[in-house]
């Protein structure tokens, strides 16, 4: 059965390039990475997936701060607490995250370049799980991890400028990094992954497709690929900004 | 983005739609009601998103249900990105955000202390 085979599963047509970056993200979910193999980047999605019911989670989100409540994680153990932890919280939690939280957890074993990869896959699948809930179709099964040895690349140029990880500086595209953004300046939304290049490039391939590519942002007016204006989109952009209180 | 692509256009924006009112999203955006019901009832997980599904269904069409299901779902990404990240505005002094931000009083969300220190 082909992944993400929106022609017979959804009661809606939904554009080829949606199925298609999704089907291209499944298939990498299940290999190796730059700091997790392929094995624990599909447990990390599953333990993501498992982050809306965690009874820890509930009461976490309900608690005055985060700390204030002990305990451990609904999980099947197939992972550490701490990655656990980290992509429950990424998941239900985020806006608390802080910047002694990441650099507790690298002290912990869950290693800056290791955090950014993980929040690349989360937040990945977290994506497209919201794609198919916010049009009533039911979750992909996860794909089955292939063998391999992870690379961990790390880029030639980082900075220490912004955020609570290295990240390539706007002038450090050059290289092996010279396909991530145009020579010069960029949004700090696109540097944030960009420790793991292999993240940024996952959340720019499905962001073309389920939002804009680079290309496509910087008309203000319509794509013409979209149905929707930019205004259109931008409002439904800032409304599950708001909701989700991300001040960025 | 809304306010500089209502600049770009010339078209008039109220941008408490951003903070929820159905009356406001209506202001120069066409089905805007509806668009910011769905993507509300998207983020807050809501009991009322198969209801505003079919709201905006009817009133939009499929194509623009499933182009605004992307929107919302790589959104729900993206504030989760900079958050984890903890990345600050990539301009704190430009005086459109600055007025949008004042506008939408956002300054009392956890993570503004990674643009406001």
């Amino acid at each position: 059965m082909t992944a993400f085979d929106y022609r017979d599963d959804a009661p809606y047509a939904i554009r080829e390039d949606i199925g298609r970056e999704h089907r291209a993200f499944w298939q990498r979910l299940a290999g190796p990475g730059s700091w997790w193999s392929g094995e624990q980047r599909v447990a990390i999605a599953k333990a993501s997936r498992g982050a809306l019911d965690c009874r820890l989670c509930i009461a976490r989100k309900a608690a005055l701060s985060p700390n204030a409540v002990q305990g451990t994680h609904d999980h099947d153990g197939e992972l550490p607490e701490v990655v656990v932890d980290a992509a429950h919280r990424i998941v239900t939690d985020q806006g608390r995250i802080t910047r002694g939280y990441v650099e507790d957890n690298a002290a912990a074993g869950l290693s800056k370049p290791a955090y950014v990869e993980l929040v690349g896959i989360v937040v990945a699948v977290f994506s497209i799980d919201e794609f198919h809930r916010a049009l009533g179709l039911e979750l992909e099964p996860l794909p089955a991890p292939r063998e391999g040895d992870i690379s961990r690349y790390q880029p030639a140029m980082l900075s220490e400028d912004m955020g609570y990880v290295p990240t390539v500086p706007p002038d450090g595209t050059v290289g092996k990094e010279a396909d991530l953004w145009p020579p010069g300046r960029t949004a700090n939304v696109v540097r944030a992954l960009s420790l793991v290049p292999e993240a940024l490039r996952d959340w720019r391939a499905i962001a073309s497709a389920q939002y804009l590519s680079f290309a496509g942002m910087q008309n203000f007016v319509k794509d013409e690929a979209r149905s929707l204006t930019r205004m259109q989109m931008e409002l439904i952009a800032g409304r599950v900004s708001a909701v989700n209180e991300c001040f960025y | 983005m809304l306010r500089v692509s209502a600049e770009v256009t010339s078209s008039e924006v109220d941008l408490q739609a951003i903070n929820g009112d159905a009356d406001s999203a209506a202001v120069g955006i066409e089905f805007g009601a509806q668009l910011m019901r769905f993507g509300e009832a998207v983020a807050m997980r809501s009991q009322d998103l198969p209801q505003r599904r079919t709201e905006l269904l009817e009133a939009a069409g499929a194509a623009a249900l499933v182009d605004a299901a992307g929107v919302a779902a790589n959104f729900q990404r993206m504030v989760r990105i900079a958050d984890a990240i903890g990345i600050p505005i990539d301009d704190m002094q430009a005086e459109l955000g600055r007025n949008v931000r004042a506008e939408l009083g956002i300054e009392r969300f956890p993570s503004a202390r990674n643009s406001l220190g």
